[in-house]
Protein backbone atom coordinates (compact mmCIF):
# COMPACT_ATOMS: atom_id res chain seq x y z
CA UNK A 1 0.00 0.00 0.00
CA UNK A 2 1.48 3.56 -0.93
CA UNK A 3 0.82 5.62 1.64
CA UNK A 4 -0.44 9.25 1.30
CA UNK A 5 1.38 12.70 1.90
CA UNK A 6 -0.30 13.97 4.63
CA UNK A 7 0.36 17.50 4.76
CA UNK A 8 -0.63 18.39 8.62
CA UNK A 9 0.00 15.14 9.85
CA UNK A 10 3.39 14.07 11.92
CA UNK A 11 4.96 11.31 10.39
CA UNK A 12 4.56 9.27 13.26
CA UNK A 13 0.61 9.83 12.85
CA UNK A 14 0.92 8.64 9.15
CA UNK A 15 2.90 5.28 9.68
CA UNK A 16 0.59 4.70 12.98
CA UNK A 17 -2.63 5.16 11.02
CA UNK A 18 -1.57 2.56 8.19
CA UNK A 19 -0.60 -0.15 10.38
CA UNK A 20 -3.47 -2.00 9.18
CA UNK A 21 -2.59 -1.95 5.85
CA UNK A 22 1.05 -2.21 6.31
CA UNK A 23 1.90 -5.30 6.15
CA UNK A 24 5.58 -4.72 8.15
CA UNK A 25 3.36 -3.61 10.88
CA UNK A 26 1.02 -5.78 11.15
CA UNK A 27 2.39 -8.90 13.40
CA UNK A 28 2.80 -12.10 11.63
CA UNK A 29 4.74 -14.98 12.49
CA UNK A 30 7.30 -17.10 10.54
CA UNK A 31 5.68 -19.94 8.39
CA UNK A 32 7.66 -23.36 8.53
CA UNK A 33 8.36 -23.73 4.87
CA UNK A 34 11.32 -25.86 5.07
CA UNK A 35 9.90 -28.90 7.60
CA UNK A 36 11.65 -28.55 10.80
CA UNK A 37 10.12 -25.82 13.02
CA UNK A 38 13.09 -24.24 13.37
CA UNK A 39 10.92 -20.42 13.68
CA UNK A 40 8.80 -21.47 16.74
CA UNK A 41 11.22 -23.44 18.43
CA UNK A 42 13.09 -20.45 18.96
CA UNK A 43 10.02 -18.16 19.85
CA UNK A 44 9.19 -20.32 22.55
CA UNK A 45 12.79 -20.30 23.71
CA UNK A 46 12.68 -16.75 24.34
CA UNK A 47 9.41 -16.94 26.01
CA UNK A 48 10.81 -19.31 28.41
CA UNK A 49 13.91 -17.56 28.79
CA UNK A 50 11.69 -14.30 29.29
CA UNK A 51 10.67 -16.30 32.73
CA UNK A 52 13.83 -17.32 34.08
CA UNK A 53 15.94 -14.01 33.50
CA UNK A 54 16.17 -10.55 34.30
CA UNK A 55 17.86 -8.93 31.80
CA UNK A 56 18.95 -5.27 31.63
CA UNK A 57 19.40 -4.88 28.36
CA UNK A 58 17.18 -7.12 25.71
CA UNK A 59 18.65 -7.02 22.38
CA UNK A 60 15.88 -8.04 19.26
CA UNK A 61 16.19 -8.36 15.86
CA UNK A 62 17.35 -10.69 12.94
CA UNK A 63 20.43 -12.51 11.58
CA UNK A 64 23.00 -9.60 12.46
CA UNK A 65 21.09 -9.09 16.30
CA UNK A 66 21.51 -13.51 16.08
CA UNK A 67 25.02 -14.04 14.53
CA UNK A 68 26.48 -10.99 17.71
CA UNK A 69 25.85 -13.87 20.30
CA UNK A 70 28.06 -16.57 18.86
CA UNK A 71 30.91 -14.24 18.69
CA UNK A 72 33.42 -13.33 21.44
CA UNK A 73 32.51 -9.56 21.80
CA UNK A 74 28.86 -11.00 23.24
CA UNK A 75 30.83 -11.86 25.71
CA UNK A 76 33.15 -9.01 26.52
CA UNK A 77 30.98 -6.34 25.97
CA UNK A 78 27.25 -7.78 26.54
CA UNK A 79 27.08 -10.36 28.74
CA UNK A 80 28.37 -8.05 31.87
CA UNK A 81 25.37 -5.47 30.74
CA UNK A 82 22.76 -8.57 31.48
CA UNK A 83 21.44 -8.54 28.13
CA UNK A 84 19.41 -11.70 26.18
CA UNK A 85 19.56 -11.95 23.21
CA UNK A 86 16.51 -12.22 21.25
CA UNK A 87 17.81 -12.74 17.20
CA UNK A 88 16.28 -15.04 14.59
CA UNK A 89 17.48 -14.92 11.21
CA UNK A 90 15.58 -13.43 8.12
CA UNK A 91 13.23 -12.35 10.69
CA UNK A 92 11.38 -9.09 9.40
CA UNK A 93 9.69 -6.51 10.97
CA UNK A 94 6.39 -7.99 11.09
CA UNK A 95 8.17 -11.10 12.67
CA UNK A 96 9.42 -9.41 15.44
CA UNK A 97 6.15 -7.69 16.29
CA UNK A 98 4.27 -11.05 16.16
CA UNK A 99 7.04 -12.30 18.78
CA UNK A 100 6.76 -9.57 20.85
CA UNK A 101 3.15 -9.54 21.27
CA UNK A 102 3.32 -13.29 22.04
CA UNK A 103 5.17 -13.67 24.75
CA UNK A 104 8.67 -12.57 24.42
CA UNK A 105 8.00 -9.43 26.52
CA UNK A 106 6.11 -11.43 29.35
CA UNK A 107 8.06 -11.40 32.67
CA UNK A 108 11.09 -9.08 31.77
CA UNK A 109 11.90 -5.67 32.25
CA UNK A 110 14.68 -4.53 30.30
CA UNK A 111 15.56 -1.20 30.91
CA UNK A 112 16.89 -0.83 27.24
CA UNK A 113 15.31 -2.43 24.62
CA UNK A 114 18.06 -2.65 21.31
CA UNK A 115 15.77 -3.32 18.09
CA UNK A 116 17.66 -4.02 15.17
CA UNK A 117 15.79 -5.37 12.05
CA UNK A 118 14.32 -4.14 8.29
CA UNK A 119 16.87 -5.44 6.25
CA UNK A 120 14.71 -8.60 5.55
CA UNK A 121 11.68 -6.53 4.61
CA UNK A 122 12.09 -7.58 0.97
CA UNK A 123 8.89 -5.91 -1.46
CA UNK A 124 8.29 -3.18 1.60
CA UNK A 125 8.87 0.45 0.70
CA UNK A 126 11.33 2.19 2.92
CA UNK A 127 8.11 3.97 4.71
CA UNK A 128 6.45 1.00 5.34
CA UNK A 129 9.31 -0.93 6.87
CA UNK A 130 9.67 2.58 8.54
CA UNK A 131 5.88 1.61 9.84
CA UNK A 132 6.84 -1.51 11.18
CA UNK A 133 9.84 -0.06 12.91
CA UNK A 134 7.82 2.11 14.65
CA UNK A 135 5.08 -0.16 15.38
CA UNK A 136 7.54 -2.32 17.39
CA UNK A 137 8.81 1.16 19.27
CA UNK A 138 5.23 1.64 20.27
CA UNK A 139 4.35 -2.07 21.10
CA UNK A 140 7.19 -1.76 23.23
CA UNK A 141 6.33 1.08 24.79
CA UNK A 142 2.82 0.26 25.47
CA UNK A 143 4.20 -3.56 27.16
CA UNK A 144 7.24 -1.83 29.00
CA UNK A 145 6.48 1.85 29.76
CA UNK A 146 9.89 2.52 31.47
CA UNK A 147 12.30 1.09 28.87
CA UNK A 148 13.90 2.99 26.74
CA UNK A 149 14.14 1.95 22.67
CA UNK A 150 17.71 2.14 20.62
CA UNK A 151 16.60 1.66 17.35
CA UNK A 152 19.80 1.24 15.53
CA UNK A 153 20.30 1.74 11.21
CA UNK A 154 20.02 -0.46 8.95
CA UNK A 155 23.74 -1.42 7.72
CA UNK A 156 24.28 -0.92 4.19
CA UNK A 157 24.71 -4.27 1.62
CA UNK A 158 26.11 -5.73 -0.93
CA UNK A 159 29.12 -5.57 -2.91
CA UNK A 160 28.39 -2.18 -4.78
CA UNK A 161 25.90 0.29 -4.46
CA UNK A 162 22.24 -1.35 -5.33
CA UNK A 163 18.75 -0.66 -4.68
CA UNK A 164 18.74 -2.18 -1.21
CA UNK A 165 21.42 0.15 0.30
CA UNK A 166 18.98 3.58 -1.28
CA UNK A 167 16.20 1.48 0.67
CA UNK A 168 18.00 1.16 4.20
CA UNK A 169 19.63 4.42 4.24
CA UNK A 170 16.22 5.91 3.42
CA UNK A 171 14.51 3.76 6.49
CA UNK A 172 16.80 5.38 8.75
CA UNK A 173 15.93 8.77 7.35
CA UNK A 174 12.28 8.56 8.19
CA UNK A 175 12.96 6.25 11.37
CA UNK A 176 15.06 9.34 12.39
CA UNK A 177 12.62 11.51 11.65
CA UNK A 178 9.68 9.06 13.48
CA UNK A 179 11.64 9.70 17.21
CA UNK A 180 13.04 12.45 16.95
CA UNK A 181 9.85 13.72 18.79
CA UNK A 182 9.71 10.97 21.35
CA UNK A 183 11.47 10.43 24.65
CA UNK A 184 11.72 7.09 25.29
CA UNK A 185 13.18 5.88 21.75
CA UNK A 186 16.16 7.20 19.68
CA UNK A 187 17.96 5.94 16.24
CA UNK A 188 21.60 5.02 16.49
CA UNK A 189 23.85 5.04 13.42
CA UNK A 190 26.20 1.82 13.97
CA UNK A 191 27.78 2.26 9.96
CA UNK A 192 31.49 2.95 11.53
CA UNK A 193 31.95 3.71 7.37
CA UNK A 194 31.18 0.20 5.78
CA UNK A 195 31.16 1.69 2.63
CA UNK A 196 34.88 2.56 0.78
CA UNK A 197 35.27 5.53 -1.51
CA UNK A 198 34.83 3.41 -4.15
CA UNK A 199 30.99 2.60 -3.29
CA UNK A 200 32.37 -1.12 -2.46
CA UNK A 201 31.73 -2.81 0.72
CA UNK A 202 34.90 -5.58 2.18
CA UNK A 203 33.85 -9.10 3.10
CA UNK A 204 36.23 -8.83 6.09
CA UNK A 205 33.82 -6.53 7.22
CA UNK A 206 30.61 -8.35 5.97
CA UNK A 207 31.87 -12.08 5.15
CA UNK A 208 28.91 -12.14 2.56
CA UNK A 209 28.43 -8.90 2.32
CA UNK A 210 25.39 -8.73 4.49
CA UNK A 211 26.03 -10.51 7.76
CA UNK A 212 29.01 -9.20 9.48
CA UNK A 213 32.40 -10.60 10.41
CA UNK A 214 33.82 -10.58 13.91
CA UNK A 215 35.75 -7.91 13.01
CA UNK A 216 32.84 -5.91 11.70
CA UNK A 217 30.89 -6.62 14.86
CA UNK A 218 33.71 -5.33 16.62
CA UNK A 219 33.63 -1.66 14.64
CA UNK A 220 29.85 -2.10 15.05
CA UNK A 221 29.65 -2.65 18.94
CA UNK A 222 32.64 -0.40 20.52
CA UNK A 223 30.47 2.56 20.08
CA UNK A 224 27.18 0.60 20.58
CA UNK A 225 28.72 -0.31 23.78
CA UNK A 226 29.36 3.32 24.77
CA UNK A 227 26.49 4.60 24.16
CA UNK A 228 24.38 1.73 26.08
CA UNK A 229 26.44 2.71 29.08
CA UNK A 230 25.24 5.82 29.15
CA UNK A 231 21.52 5.25 28.42
CA UNK A 232 22.03 2.60 31.28
CA UNK A 233 23.43 5.12 33.70
CA UNK A 234 21.12 7.55 32.64
CA UNK A 235 18.23 5.04 33.24
CA UNK A 236 19.37 4.34 36.59
CA UNK A 237 19.34 7.88 37.85
CA UNK A 238 15.58 8.56 36.46
CA UNK B 1 23.71 -44.32 -9.03
CA UNK B 2 21.21 -41.52 -10.47
CA UNK B 3 21.05 -40.77 -14.12
CA UNK B 4 22.19 -37.00 -13.78
CA UNK B 5 20.26 -35.95 -16.67
CA UNK B 6 17.20 -37.19 -14.85
CA UNK B 7 18.25 -35.66 -11.36
CA UNK B 8 17.24 -32.06 -10.79
CA UNK B 9 19.58 -31.87 -7.80
CA UNK B 10 22.59 -33.05 -9.95
CA UNK B 11 21.74 -29.58 -12.69
CA UNK B 12 23.90 -27.03 -12.05
CA UNK B 13 21.76 -24.16 -11.84
CA UNK B 14 23.20 -20.13 -10.19
CA UNK B 15 21.22 -18.11 -8.14
CA UNK B 16 19.23 -15.39 -9.13
CA UNK B 17 19.15 -12.11 -7.65
CA UNK B 18 16.20 -11.99 -5.97
CA UNK B 19 16.84 -9.39 -3.33
CA UNK B 20 18.53 -7.16 -5.79
CA UNK B 21 22.23 -6.57 -4.10
CA UNK B 22 23.76 -9.22 -6.35
CA UNK B 23 25.36 -10.90 -3.31
CA UNK B 24 25.67 -14.35 -4.81
CA UNK B 25 27.19 -13.19 -7.58
CA UNK B 26 29.73 -11.03 -5.62
CA UNK B 27 31.04 -14.28 -3.53
CA UNK B 28 31.73 -16.39 -6.93
CA UNK B 29 33.63 -13.88 -8.47
CA UNK B 30 35.67 -12.90 -5.36
CA UNK B 31 35.67 -16.98 -5.23
CA UNK B 32 37.12 -17.39 -8.97
CA UNK B 33 39.73 -14.38 -7.85
CA UNK B 34 40.99 -16.16 -5.10
CA UNK B 35 41.68 -18.99 -7.42
CA UNK B 36 44.24 -16.64 -9.36
CA UNK B 37 45.70 -15.45 -6.11
CA UNK B 38 46.23 -18.64 -3.68
CA UNK B 39 47.34 -21.62 -3.96
CA UNK B 40 45.28 -23.96 -1.45
CA UNK B 41 46.38 -27.39 -0.11
CA UNK B 42 42.57 -27.51 1.15
CA UNK B 43 39.66 -26.33 -0.38
CA UNK B 44 36.01 -25.82 1.42
CA UNK B 45 33.19 -25.98 -0.45
CA UNK B 46 29.15 -25.93 -0.25
CA UNK B 47 27.18 -23.92 2.38
CA UNK B 48 26.29 -21.72 5.02
CA UNK B 49 27.65 -24.84 7.05
CA UNK B 50 31.32 -24.17 5.49
CA UNK B 51 30.99 -20.73 4.91
CA UNK B 52 30.00 -19.71 8.44
CA UNK B 53 32.84 -22.09 9.72
CA UNK B 54 35.43 -19.23 8.42
CA UNK B 55 33.96 -16.75 10.84
CA UNK B 56 34.89 -18.26 13.86
CA UNK B 57 38.18 -18.84 15.70
CA UNK B 58 38.56 -22.33 15.25
CA UNK B 59 39.15 -21.69 11.65
CA UNK B 60 42.01 -19.44 12.28
CA UNK B 61 43.13 -22.11 15.25
CA UNK B 62 42.85 -25.35 12.60
CA UNK B 63 42.15 -24.75 9.19
CA UNK B 64 43.90 -21.66 7.66
CA UNK B 65 47.69 -23.77 8.63
CA UNK B 66 46.86 -25.65 6.36
CA UNK B 67 46.18 -23.48 3.59
CA UNK B 68 42.82 -24.05 3.26
CA UNK B 69 40.09 -21.84 1.01
CA UNK B 70 36.65 -21.77 2.25
CA UNK B 71 34.17 -21.20 -0.66
CA UNK B 72 30.94 -21.72 1.33
CA UNK B 73 28.00 -19.77 0.50
CA UNK B 74 24.56 -19.66 2.89
CA UNK B 75 21.69 -21.26 1.12
CA UNK B 76 23.69 -22.87 -1.67
CA UNK B 77 22.06 -26.51 -3.13
CA UNK B 78 24.02 -29.36 -4.67
CA UNK B 79 22.93 -27.39 -8.43
CA UNK B 80 24.49 -24.09 -7.01
CA UNK B 81 27.63 -25.72 -5.86
CA UNK B 82 27.93 -27.38 -9.67
CA UNK B 83 27.86 -24.26 -10.96
CA UNK B 84 30.21 -22.78 -9.19
CA UNK B 85 32.20 -25.55 -9.59
CA UNK B 86 32.07 -25.00 -12.94
CA UNK B 87 32.16 -21.91 -14.03
CA UNK B 88 35.71 -20.63 -12.38
CA UNK B 89 35.95 -21.96 -8.99
CA UNK B 90 38.65 -24.95 -9.45
CA UNK B 91 40.76 -23.22 -12.13
CA UNK B 92 44.25 -22.63 -11.25
CA UNK B 93 44.56 -24.75 -8.07
CA UNK B 94 45.24 -27.97 -7.04
CA UNK B 95 44.30 -28.74 -3.87
CA UNK B 96 45.49 -32.69 -2.40
CA UNK B 97 42.02 -32.41 0.11
CA UNK B 98 38.56 -30.78 -1.31
CA UNK B 99 36.01 -30.70 1.38
CA UNK B 100 32.25 -30.82 0.28
CA UNK B 101 29.57 -29.99 2.63
CA UNK B 102 26.03 -29.73 0.90
CA UNK B 103 22.76 -30.92 0.34
CA UNK B 104 20.89 -29.43 3.46
CA UNK B 105 18.69 -26.61 1.39
CA UNK B 106 17.88 -28.61 -1.82
CA UNK B 107 14.39 -28.53 -0.55
CA UNK B 108 12.62 -29.12 -3.40
CA UNK B 109 14.45 -32.95 -3.61
CA UNK B 110 14.24 -36.45 -2.80
CA UNK B 111 16.83 -38.00 -0.21
CA UNK B 112 17.96 -40.04 -3.65
CA UNK B 113 18.16 -37.06 -5.64
CA UNK B 114 20.38 -34.96 -3.16
CA UNK B 115 22.99 -37.91 -2.55
CA UNK B 116 22.79 -37.83 -6.37
CA UNK B 117 23.85 -34.15 -6.83
CA UNK B 118 26.41 -34.55 -4.28
CA UNK B 119 27.76 -37.35 -6.00
CA UNK B 120 27.74 -35.14 -9.17
CA UNK B 121 29.90 -32.65 -6.97
CA UNK B 122 32.18 -35.39 -6.13
CA UNK B 123 32.90 -36.80 -9.80
CA UNK B 124 33.48 -33.26 -11.17
CA UNK B 125 36.12 -32.72 -8.57
CA UNK B 126 38.09 -35.98 -9.42
CA UNK B 127 37.81 -35.49 -12.69
CA UNK B 128 38.85 -31.67 -12.37
CA UNK B 129 41.52 -31.96 -9.72
CA UNK B 130 42.83 -35.46 -10.42
CA UNK B 131 45.55 -35.26 -7.29
CA UNK B 132 42.83 -34.30 -4.94
CA UNK B 133 41.38 -36.31 -2.19
CA UNK B 134 37.45 -35.98 -1.99
CA UNK B 135 35.99 -35.76 1.72
CA UNK B 136 32.12 -35.61 1.85
CA UNK B 137 30.56 -34.24 4.92
CA UNK B 138 27.59 -36.20 6.18
CA UNK B 139 24.17 -33.97 6.43
CA UNK B 140 23.68 -33.01 10.20
CA UNK B 141 20.68 -33.37 11.94
CA UNK B 142 18.22 -30.15 12.26
CA UNK B 143 15.50 -28.73 14.18
CA UNK B 144 15.14 -28.74 18.04
CA UNK B 145 12.52 -32.12 17.80
CA UNK B 146 12.41 -34.96 14.99
CA UNK B 147 11.18 -33.98 11.70
CA UNK B 148 10.95 -35.34 8.16
CA UNK B 149 14.10 -33.07 7.48
CA UNK B 150 15.86 -35.24 9.93
CA UNK B 151 14.91 -38.36 8.61
CA UNK B 152 15.55 -37.04 5.18
CA UNK B 153 19.30 -36.34 6.06
CA UNK B 154 19.84 -39.34 7.35
CA UNK B 155 18.52 -41.12 4.16
CA UNK B 156 21.10 -38.92 2.22
CA UNK B 157 24.40 -39.71 4.17
CA UNK B 158 22.49 -43.71 3.98
CA UNK B 159 23.07 -43.47 0.43
CA UNK B 160 26.39 -41.66 0.50
CA UNK B 161 27.77 -43.80 2.33
CA UNK B 162 27.42 -46.65 -0.06
CA UNK B 163 27.68 -45.12 -3.34
CA UNK B 164 30.83 -42.75 -2.69
CA UNK B 165 33.47 -46.01 -1.37
CA UNK B 166 32.74 -46.91 -5.65
CA UNK B 167 34.54 -43.50 -6.58
CA UNK B 168 38.02 -43.63 -6.58
CA UNK B 169 39.92 -41.09 -4.32
CA UNK B 170 36.35 -40.23 -2.60
CA UNK B 171 35.52 -40.67 1.32
CA UNK B 172 32.60 -39.94 3.61
CA UNK B 173 32.63 -38.51 7.20
CA UNK B 174 30.06 -38.53 9.35
CA UNK B 175 30.14 -35.95 11.79
CA UNK B 176 27.27 -35.76 13.38
CA UNK B 177 27.04 -37.98 16.44
CA UNK B 178 26.09 -36.69 19.76
CA UNK B 179 24.15 -33.27 18.38
CA UNK B 180 20.42 -35.09 19.09
CA UNK B 181 20.34 -35.76 23.06
CA UNK B 182 18.80 -39.16 24.61
CA UNK B 183 15.50 -37.04 24.75
CA UNK B 184 15.99 -36.33 20.99
CA UNK B 185 16.52 -32.68 21.32
CA UNK B 186 18.75 -30.53 19.84
CA UNK B 187 20.56 -27.83 21.63
CA UNK B 188 20.90 -24.67 21.36
CA UNK B 189 24.75 -25.01 22.80
CA UNK B 190 25.36 -26.99 19.37
CA UNK B 191 22.94 -25.14 17.05
CA UNK B 192 22.05 -21.57 17.72
CA UNK B 193 18.98 -21.95 15.50
CA UNK B 194 18.78 -25.39 15.45
CA UNK B 195 20.32 -26.00 12.00
CA UNK B 196 24.01 -23.81 12.33
CA UNK B 197 26.47 -24.52 14.13
CA UNK B 198 27.57 -22.48 17.20
CA UNK B 199 31.46 -22.28 18.43
CA UNK B 200 31.17 -25.25 20.69
CA UNK B 201 29.37 -27.06 17.53
CA UNK B 202 31.93 -26.54 15.21
CA UNK B 203 34.94 -27.72 17.48
CA UNK B 204 32.97 -30.81 17.95
CA UNK B 205 32.75 -31.49 14.16
CA UNK B 206 36.78 -30.20 13.90
CA UNK B 207 38.02 -33.08 15.74
CA UNK B 208 37.41 -35.78 13.41
CA UNK B 209 37.75 -33.85 10.37
CA UNK B 210 41.41 -32.10 11.51
CA UNK B 211 42.14 -36.30 11.96
CA UNK B 212 41.42 -37.05 8.85
CA UNK B 213 42.43 -34.37 7.31
CA UNK B 214 46.28 -34.48 8.54
CA UNK B 215 46.10 -38.06 7.65
CA UNK B 216 45.56 -37.44 3.98
CA UNK B 217 48.00 -34.33 4.09
CA UNK B 218 50.64 -36.81 6.20
CA UNK B 219 49.94 -39.60 3.60
CA UNK B 220 51.09 -37.06 0.58
CA UNK B 221 54.45 -37.33 0.52
CA UNK B 222 55.05 -34.09 -1.60
CA UNK B 223 56.50 -30.88 -0.58
CA UNK B 224 56.33 -28.52 2.15
CA UNK B 225 53.58 -27.99 4.06
CA UNK B 226 52.60 -25.32 6.65
CA UNK B 227 53.59 -25.74 10.67
CA UNK B 228 51.00 -28.14 12.21
CA UNK B 229 49.20 -27.69 15.60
Amino acid sequence: MLMHHIANASLTDKVMSSEDSNPAATPTPGVDTQGDGRWMSLHNHFVSNSKDKEPDVLFVGDSLVQLLYQFEVWRDLFSPLHALNFGVGGDATQHVLWRLSNGELGHISPKVVVLWVGTNNHGHTAEQICGGIMAIVQLIKDKLPKAYTLVLGVLPRGKMPNPLRERNAQVNKLVQEAVSSLPHASLLNVDPGFVHSDGSISHQDLYDYLHLTPQGYQAVCQPLHAHLKGLLEKQAEN
Amino acid sequence: MSGDEMNPAAVAQAVEDIQGDDRWMSQHTRFVQECKDAEPEVLFIGDSMVQLMQQYEIWRELFSPLHALNFGIGGDTTCNVLWRLQNGELDNIGPKVTVVWVGTNNHEHSAEQVAGGILAIAQLLTSRLPKTKVVVLGLLARGEWPNPLREKNVAVNSFLRSWLPRLGHTQFLDVGAGFVHSDETISTRDMFDFLHLTAAGYRAIAKPLIDLLLQILEGTPEEKRASLV
